[in-house]
């Protein structure tokens, strides 16, 4: 009963999602209101119909209606309540339920907001959306159905999910924040497809398409925070990131994303780059296909990776289609997105926005390589190989580099960089800053040279971020009469809100920087009464218990911290034993402070009560999550319209004119 | 119809796909022991109560045998599973553990508490781990009617690879492999 309730509703999605498509171009190619408002109908009952499905999965989860098969691998009458809310996404039949809803969700936004101001392309950007969606529908349909019913007999209990999810909240955030991301960047993919299809690319695409690209590569950079989190608390190795495949696949969609928000600010200023900007989103949307693929397939190896499926191959080809019709649209219609004539100089702020771009891309093309190349060797000479994070360090670590220096040249440089004069006062004023972050970095005892040069070029950025960033409300009060700074910040609140993410940048890249560079650890076997110790802490075992909780065995070592005598609390790491996994699960305890963390993590519980603790600090770790949560609010005051928008609100029948001027070139 | 970016862009994605696909030819997380796929070696070891337990005398079923000990978390883990195991393939297939670098006593308090699953053999000197190469517990040996190792696991054996093993063991036909 759940489970046809369940297919019904999925199949509902796909019609809608298969007629909305054919619609939808239809009507793009006609021209056709009517075609559009029935796009829109059906766009909206896509969405109606995985809100259904994924309701309907909802209530047989909590239900425990093991008759449903998904409810069966995942469901356990012993899990608490929030986590069989989020046992939805927690496995892969679900996660792609999960994905649809996201979808849905997107579709029915893109649909309702987007009705004015973009009339000339929505008609293609839905169908697009419902295209994806279509073949999302067709999955849960048919190699992912999480509704078909359990095979008699239906058992009474289940394993519940993955222990590894269950073991802490951010699991909870984490997955939905990346589908946020990953799902999103369709969205302003429809958009690109849909300037292709039209052959224009005029303001009504331009300021549309940023606003729905930031929104999921703001999701996507808190998705990847909170993983680098997540994997902190609870894997107990003491790192964020480890350059594993499927971290690396939420990284690649994000390195596009963001070049691609950069070049679409020198299209809005100069009207260049417009070609490059379509490039670069449809990228982005390959990536995060290709980026679902090797996760859900099976091909590498990853601590996040599903079991292998039949899903695999039917994704590829999807993949396979997706880049097909993008290089064959790019190659077709590409010549149409005129760009406005332009002899821009290099040393100016968009010569510095195309070093961002290639910059960026490198990046996504060094990760890439990295990530993929385990597949090549196997395929080519039959050896498993692993790259590991040497040559991620030592590929991206300078690109990096180069981008920090850039956040604080290109902001400095004026546009057209027409006044050598005015260019070498723009770079020389932030150089005492640059010099401040050198002394700074010498003498907190810094003394390698990637180290002090990331110090010197976040000195010269951070002045330049600040400078930029205060400009508007350090000059509106003056102008303006007595005009406070709120109202100051409101009339461009994406200017302040570009550099709020600047400075969250700044700080979490300082943080990685010195997190990475300044770790300590020890490790020991100690009995009740044995103290480690480490930077100044000593850590005594006090012993260790082992409790019994429903769905999980585990045993916790008290460890009891204190500094020069003085007793800093009470740290509790565990080893966690669920009945369907093969090995216990670490939860390290983490004391964080605004300097440094403190990490412990049992390594083994020994038979006579000894135990294996390790320790670790790293210092500013916390700044690296401060930074990227400055990183989400700035981008949020990017989303605020700017004055001139507030005052264009009210629809205009004005068609969105080719916007450039007839001659131009590339 | 702007051939240059046809090229580039089947250029790199063309090699990529039927890279991908590739990959699918093999899972990345089997790692082979080179003991699978050569006969057994042979042990005969006594059990907790003194009964003497001969592999070669058990030739013609096929044998799991599961290196363990009270210490090692994930034995625990695996247990009820084994329970399981033992229980659905009664009479088909023998289950035998091999303590590993462990006390007897504790070996038979565990067992009293949580269910035995077979015979847990005393393995003096480790000699047989030694013969089997066991790196740590547990590590599970699956043995085929010939007495051919078929698979192997390392860590809490999943029970996708109990249960597919086991069907590939029974399946095999005693008399075809003498």
């Amino acid at each position: 009963m759940t489970s046809a309730l369940g297919q019904g509703f999925v199949l509902l999605g796909l019609i809608a999602a298969g007629f909305g498509a054919a619609f939808g171009y239809i009507a793009g190619v006609k021209r056709s209101a009517a075609g559009l408002r029935l796009t829109r109908r059906l766009a909206l009952l896509f969405a109606v119909a995985m809100v259904g499905a994924s309701a309907v999965m909802w209530y047989a989860l909590l239900n425990h209606d093991f008759s449903v098969s998904y409810v069966a691998q995942v469901g356990s009458l012993a899990t608490p309540l929030h986590i069989t809310i989020f046992s939805l996404w927690s496995s892969l039949e679900g996660s792609i339920l999960f994905w649809g809803l996201i979808l849905g969700l997107y579709i029915a936004a893109a649909a309702t907001f987007q009705r004015r101001g973009h009339e000339d392309y929505l008609a293609y950007t839905l169908a697009t959306l419902l295209g994806i969606g279509a073949f999302f529908t067709f999955l849960i349909a048919s190699v992912a159905d999480p509704f078909a019913p359990t095979p008699p007999p239906v058992p009474v209990d289940g394993p519940g999910p993955n222990p590894l999810l269950q073991n802490h909240l951010l699991m909870a955030i984490h997955p939905p924040m990346l589908y946020l991301g990953y799902v999103g960047m369709s969205v302003p993919f429809a958009m690109a497809v849909a300037a292709l299809l039209r052959g224009q690319l005029g303001a009504t695409w331009l300021r549309p398409m940023r606003r729905w690209l930031l929104v999921p590569t703001s999701f996507l950079t808190a998705g990847i925070m909170l993983g680098g989190w997540w994997s902190y608390e609870v894997l107990g190795w003491g790192g964020y990131w480890a350059w594993d495949p499927v971290e690396n696949a939420s990284f690649l969609p994000w390195l596009t994303g963001i070049a691609a928000l950069h070049s679409g600010i020198v299209q809005q200023r100069r009207g260049t780059l417009k070609a490059w900007t379509v490039i670069l989103i449809m990228i982005t949307f390959l990536l995060t296909i290709l980026g679902t693929f090797l996760t859900r397939s099976g091909v590498v190896n990853s601590v996040h990776s599903f079991t292998q499926s039949p899903i695999g191959p039917v994704f590829l080809g999807f993949l396979g289609l997706c880049a097909a019709a993008v290089v064959v649209l790019l190659a077709l219609r590409i010549d149409t997105l005129v760009s406005e004539p332009s002899n821009e100089r290099l040393v100016s702020r968009e010569g510095a926005f195309l070093l961002n771009n290639l910059l960026f891309v490198s990046l996504m093309f060094t990760v890439l390589v990295g990530t993929l190349y385990p597949i090549v060797a196997e395929s080519l000479r039959g050896v498993k190989v692993s790259v590991g994070e040497p040559y991620f360090n030592r590929m991206a670590v300078p690109l990096f580099a180069g981008l920090l220096l850039l956040m604080g040249v290109g902001p400095a440089l004026p546009w057209g960089g027409s006044d050598p004069k005015l260019v070498r006062r723009a770079l020389v004023r932030p150089l005492p800053a640059a010099a401040v972050g050198l002394v700074v970095a010498l003498l907190f005892g810094a003394r390698s040279a990637p180290v002090l040069i990331v110090s010197a070029f976040a000195g010269f950025a951070l002045w330049v971020t600040a400078d930029q960033g205060l400009r508007p409300v350090r000059a509106r009060p003056r102008r303006q009469g007595g005009r406070g700074p709120l109202a100051a910040v409101l009339v461009a609140p994406d200017r302040l809100g570009a550099y709020v993410v600047h400075l969250g940048v700044l700080i979490t890249f300082v943080a990685v920087a010195v997190s990475s560079t300044f770790q300590r650890e020890a490790e020991s076997t100690l009995r009740a009464g044995d103290t480690l110790r480490l930077a100044g802490y000593e850590m005594t075992f006090r012993g260790a218990e082992r409790v019994q909780e429903p769905h999980l065995i585990r045993h916790q070592a008290e460890v009891e911290v204190s500094t020069n005598g003085r007793s800093r609390g009470v740290l509790y790491p565990s080893l966690n034993i669920y009945p369907n996994q093969r090995e216990p699960i670490g939860t390290p305890a983490v004391r964080t402070s605004a300097g440094h963390d403190l990490y412990l993590t049992l390594m083994n519980v020994g038979s006579d009560g000894s135990i294996g603790l390790r320790a670790i600090t790293t210092p500013l770790v916390a700044w690296i999550w401060i930074g990227v949560v400055i990183m989400v609010l700035g981008t949020a005051l990017c989303l605020i319209p700017t004055a001139a928008e507030r005052r264009a609100t009210t629809p205009r029948a004005v068609p969105d004119l080719a916007a450039s001027p007839a001659g131009g070139g590339q | 119809m702007n051939r240059k970016v046809l090229l580039v862009g089947l250029g790199i994605s063309l090699p990529l796909l039927v890279l991908l696909g590739f990959g699918f030819r093999h899972d990345p997380q089997i790692v082979e022991s080179p003991l699978v796929g050569k006969p057994a070696p042979n042990f005969r070891l006594a059990d907790l109560d003194g009964n003497i337990v001969d592999l070669a005398e058990l030739r013609g079923r096929p044998v799991i045998v599961n290196f363990w000990a009270t210490y090692c978390v994930p034995c625990w883990a695996e247990h009820p599973l084994l329970l399981e195991g033992s229980r659905r393939w009664q009479g088909e297939i023998h289950f035998l553990g091999v303590i590993f670098q462990d006390d007897p006593d504790l070996i038979a308090q565990f067992t009293a508490e949580y269910g035995r699953w077979g015979p847990s053999l005393i393995d003096e000197g480790g000699r047989v781990a030694i013969a089997y190469g066991v790196y740590g517990p547990p590590e599970t040996f699956f043995i085929g009617r010939d007495g051919v190792i078929v698979d192997k696991a390392i860590g809490a054996v999943a029970p996708e690879q109990l249960l597919s093993v086991a069907n590939r063991m029974l399946a095999q036909s005693a008399a075809a492999t003498g």
